[in-house]
């Protein structure tokens, strides 16, 4: 009796464990076949049989014990998309020990935890690097020096407003809606000065940090592997974001223009 | 002259890739890397649109070899390989036609003149397609390597090259 109540606290354990590393992938930015293929990695190196159904924003697992007597079904809901490589780096590398090194899931657990607690670059480094995108793509569209200075400051600004309006659990899109007026208000008011030579151009590029990039080639990527349904919903969260863009530049646009 | 040109536009894409590389939270060892790559994107994209390419094609050329270049990437600095590609392609994203795309769309509101209003939906429409084009280029460009090679993992790819 005690060996059965084992075997189903083992499995209910690897199974709540493999969901938590499928949530953390899919928020972290890995593609629905990533997802699927490092779950079914791991769980078969711990030998257990998995099915799955993955979609954007939640996961449903059933996992299967060797003999085929035990089973377990949970479901979990995944966080919105907050890109962090770092975690997709190590949850690749944890996979790959767990088949070649035999890790049971307490030693995968713990390196979990180790991998939530690594450190994120520091902000003002964020801010910095970012503002310098603004500039290069300000470099890239053709406009000049003080262009691309009148973007790296739009852009800056426009991040710091994201950052700000997510710390205070504004919805979403409203965040990219806000960051996208500042960043093309200030922007555009290089137009209103006569800054530079081509001053449309630090309008168009000051946003082009809010570009949801990672939507969007995801999507592309989940309907070449088939994940047709992940790829739409990625498409339109992606199309969304565009249109949170399109929106803040359109009341800049009204601002400066009235 | 256009040489020196192609290099500034390749560096300031390396710069982009970079800032997208530190929003995206990527491992530190995996940061030159990915400024190179994007530097390299940028160089064979502005090189091929200089030869004459259109700018889909040099996208897709572009983002192709920055596909083949993550995965040995990936083999040498253990990580995956999307972790040098999606940062790597970013400077390449279409923002410019997007944004013309969507100007676009703002003065169709309130547009009057029947001849300005085709020109500018005209204008829209083509800025979109591009847009649309270059993004699906972006997208089957870096994953071509996995497409072509059919392995599940590069793990396997490597094995089988050995």
């Amino acid at each position: 009796m005690s060996s059965m109540k084992d075997s189903v606290a083992d499995a209910q354990s690897a199974g709540n464990t493999l969901l938590e590393i499928g949530a953390l992938l899919m928020s972290s930015g890995a593609s629905t076949h990533r997802t699927r293929v490092t779950m079914k990695r791991i769980a078969q190196s711990l030998g257990y049989g998995i099915e799955l159904l993955i979609t954007q924003r939640a996961l449903m697992l059933t996992i299967i014990e060797k003999d085929q007597q035990y089973f377990f079904s949970r479901m979990k809901r995944i966080s919105p998309l907050h890109p962090n490589f770092k975690m997709v780096s190590g949850i690749s590398h944890l996979s790959w020990n767990v088949k070649e090194q035999n890790w049971g899931v307490e030693q995968i657990k713990d390196e979990l935890q180790r991998l939530k607690s690594l450190p994120k670059y520091p902000r003002w480094l964020l801010l910095v690097m970012v503002g310098a995108a603004g500039a290069g793509f300000c470099n890239l569209f053709g406009g000049d020096a003080l262009n691309m200075g009148v973007s790296f400051i739009a852009t800056v600004a426009g991040l710091f407003v994201r950052q700000e309006a997510a710390r205070k659990n504004f919805n979403p899109y409203l965040c990219v809606f806000f960051a996208a007026l500042v960043a093309s208000f200030l922007a555009g008011l290089s137009e209103h000065f006569e800054i530079g030579a081509d001053p449309e151009k630090a309008v168009a590029t000051s946003v082009l940090f809010l570009v949801p990039g990672i939507p969007l080639i995801n999507s592309v990527t989940d309907m070449i592997d088939g994940n047709i349904q992940n790829g739409v919903v990625r498409a339109i969260n992606g199309l969304m974001i565009a249109f949170a863009i399109a929106f803040g530049l359109f009341t800049s646009r009204m601002i400066l223009n009235f | 002259m256009i040489v020196l040109e192609i290099l500034t536009k390749a560096f300031w894409s390396g710069i982009a890739a970079v800032g997208f590389a530190i929003l995206f939270n990527v491992p530190k060892r995996t940061l030159f890397p990915i400024g190179a790559m994007g530097a390299i994107g940028g160089f064979i994209k502005f090189g091929s649109m200089f030869l004459g390419i259109g700018i889909v094609l040099a996208s897709f050329i572009g983002a192709s070899l920055i596909g083949i270049i993550s995965i040995q990437m990936a083999h040498m600095k253990k990580s995956p390989p999307l972790i040098f590609s999606i940062p790597g392609v970013i400077p390449m994203v279409p923002g410019a036609f997007a944004y013309r795309m969507m100007l676009g769309f703002i003065a169709l509101i309130d547009l009057e003149d029947k001849d300005v209003y085709i020109q500018t939906l005209i204008d829209t429409v083509n800025n979109g397609a591009k847009m649309i084009f270059i993004l699906i280029s972006l997208a089957i460009g870096v994953s071509i390597p996995m497409l072509i090679s059919r392995k599940e993992t590069i793990k396997k790819l490597k094995e089988t090259t050995n």
